[in-house]
């Protein structure tokens, strides 16, 4: 694996350097970008890419292609920070729709070129980091929330959700890989997302 | 709201990107109509959706990419440095008042520099916009001679015709695509540039003599293309030959390329 293909997982620091954009709230980074300000898009970037790029490995599964998305994602985020609107959704959700609306574009761009489809299998760059103390310990509980959730769900409602989100599989597909009526598919989506929101919700 | 539980549904098929086909318009239509509803639940499942992700342990990516990505944004006409902490003012105030006390304090010389950059720029945009406009016209003039090309193939009654280079043009080789009645659509090879105030013209031969039927040029790479309007006769031959730029009645140059 070249250089410029190396992750490092590793533990986000917690950012408490008070006065300096590394305290900012995303927002306000966001806003500093939109006014130009390099240094807080160079502060916005350490923060959200490390978490958007699982994201954009495990949907484009090719960790050179999934640097160019980031690439991509991020500079799309510089450009469109003047547009960015709170009231519409937090930072984090901008970012990770962005990213995940430009993996699935890609990977659909892939399969037209003829080559083949494999589905995103789990977690595949997931490894527990060393979490300890702080903000860290207090993200990492509030992941096991969602994540224990999502594990909760029945494993069909599950399943399409993460057949359309990571594997960017349409409706329609979904219901002919699994074999379901097309109704069956719209079902599983509606009733386990509805119950991801709740939680989520629910959640500090 | 009758019917509205549809929507809901459509809605959460939609958040996860899964939605296609007529459900798909009919989802956006409802949307583009302004349902609040829907455009909550929308946002709402945007944000569980990234509530999601972010459960999925943080990685990060090679340093090659944000330095990539800074050196971008360095070079972005919208990017600056933070100049102070003393709170955030709107860029272009910041840069105007920059611009302005750099001008009082140097008599010029920092505002001289900025307006040789702005100058640059402004070039720069142009010369960018004149390309895009040009490389724009040349792809509109290729895709009307395919289509034309494309046209008359679906027609039975075209037929393909093949030219070979002759005389000074050895290498030049022709394909014309003829209908006797709508005329056809040229494509040359390997053909050298026309010499300065020259042009090649394209002759129909039928029972008579050979009939003007239009010039072209060739690019670089000694390609060309050129639309034939319809002889007034059904032509049996083809032929092309060297001549003045502006075109002449009746053949006076080298016949560069001929059918059969």
């Amino acid at each position: 694996m070249g250089s410029g293909a190396v992750a490092v997982l590793v533990n986000p620091r917690p950012l408490c350097y008070s006065g300096t954009v590394m305290s900012m709230a995303g927002e306000t980074l966001v806003r500093r970008m939109a006014g130009g300000d390099r240094d807080a898009f160079g502060a916005f970037y350490d923060r959200y890419a490390p978490l958007v790029y699982p994201l954009i490995v495990r949907i484009v599964r090719d960790r050179s292609d999934a640097a160019d998305v980031l690439q991509d994602v991020f500079w799309e985020a510089w450009q469109g920070a003047p547009a960015y609107d709170p009231a519409r959704g937090t930072p984090e959700a901008w970012m990770i729709t962005r990213a995940r609306t430009r993996s699935i574009d890609r990977v659909r761009a892939l399969r037209r070129r003829g080559e083949t489809f494999v589905p995103p299998i789990d977690d595949e760059i997931a490894a527990a980091p060393a979490e300890a103390g702080g903000d860290a310990a207090e993200r990492a509980e509030d992941r096991g929330i969602v994540r224990q959730a999502l594990q909760a769900l029945p494993p069909p409602q599950r399943e399409a959700i993460e057949l359309a989100y990571y594997g960017g599989l349409t409706q329609t597909e979904i219901a002919e890989r699994l074999k379901q009526p097309l109704g069956t598919v719209k079902t599983r989506i509606r009733l386990g997302l509805e119950r991801l929101r709740e939680v989520v919700r629910r959640a500090p | 709201m009758m019917g509205h539980e549809t929507f809901d549904e459509l809605a959460a098929v939609y958040a996860v990107g899964a939605l296609d086909g007529d459900d798909l318009s009919r989802f956006e239509a409802h949307l583009a109509s302004g349902c609040d509803h829907c455009s909550t639940s929308l946002r709402d499942s945007d944000e569980a959706l990234a509530r999601m992700v972010l459960s999925g342990t943080p990685a990060v990516p090679s340093p090659a990419v944000k330095a990539a990505l800074l050196e971008r944004v360095a070079a972005d006409g919208r990017g600056r440095r933070a100049r102070s902490r003393a709170g955030w003012v709107p860029w272009a105030a910041a840069t105007a008042a920059a611009a302005a006390i750099a001008a009082m304090i140097t008599g010029g010389v920092v505002a001289s520099r900025y307006e040789a950059q702005l100058g640059h720029m402004a070039r720069e945009t142009a010369g960018v916009r004149q390309r895009l406009q040009e490389s724009e016209e040349s792809l509109r003039r290729e895709v009307e001679v395919y289509r034309h090309a494309v046209e008359l193939l679906r027609d039975p009654a075209t037929r393909v015709v093949d030219l070979r280079g002759a005389g000074p043009a050895p290498e030049a080789s022709a394909r014309l695509i003829w209908h006797d009645k709508t005329g056809g659509q040229l494509f040359v090879a390997n053909l050298p540039a026309a010499p300065a105030g020259k042009a090649y013209e394209l002759w129909t031969i039928g029972s008579g003599a050979p009939q003007p039927a239009g010039t072209f040029q060739v690019d670089a790479s000694g390609r060309g293309t050129h639309r034939v309007e319809p002889a007034a006769s059904a032509p049996a031959k083809f032929a092309i030959s060297l001549e003045p730029e502006g075109g002449v009645p009746a053949p006076t140059g080298p016949i560069v390329l001929a059918s059969r």
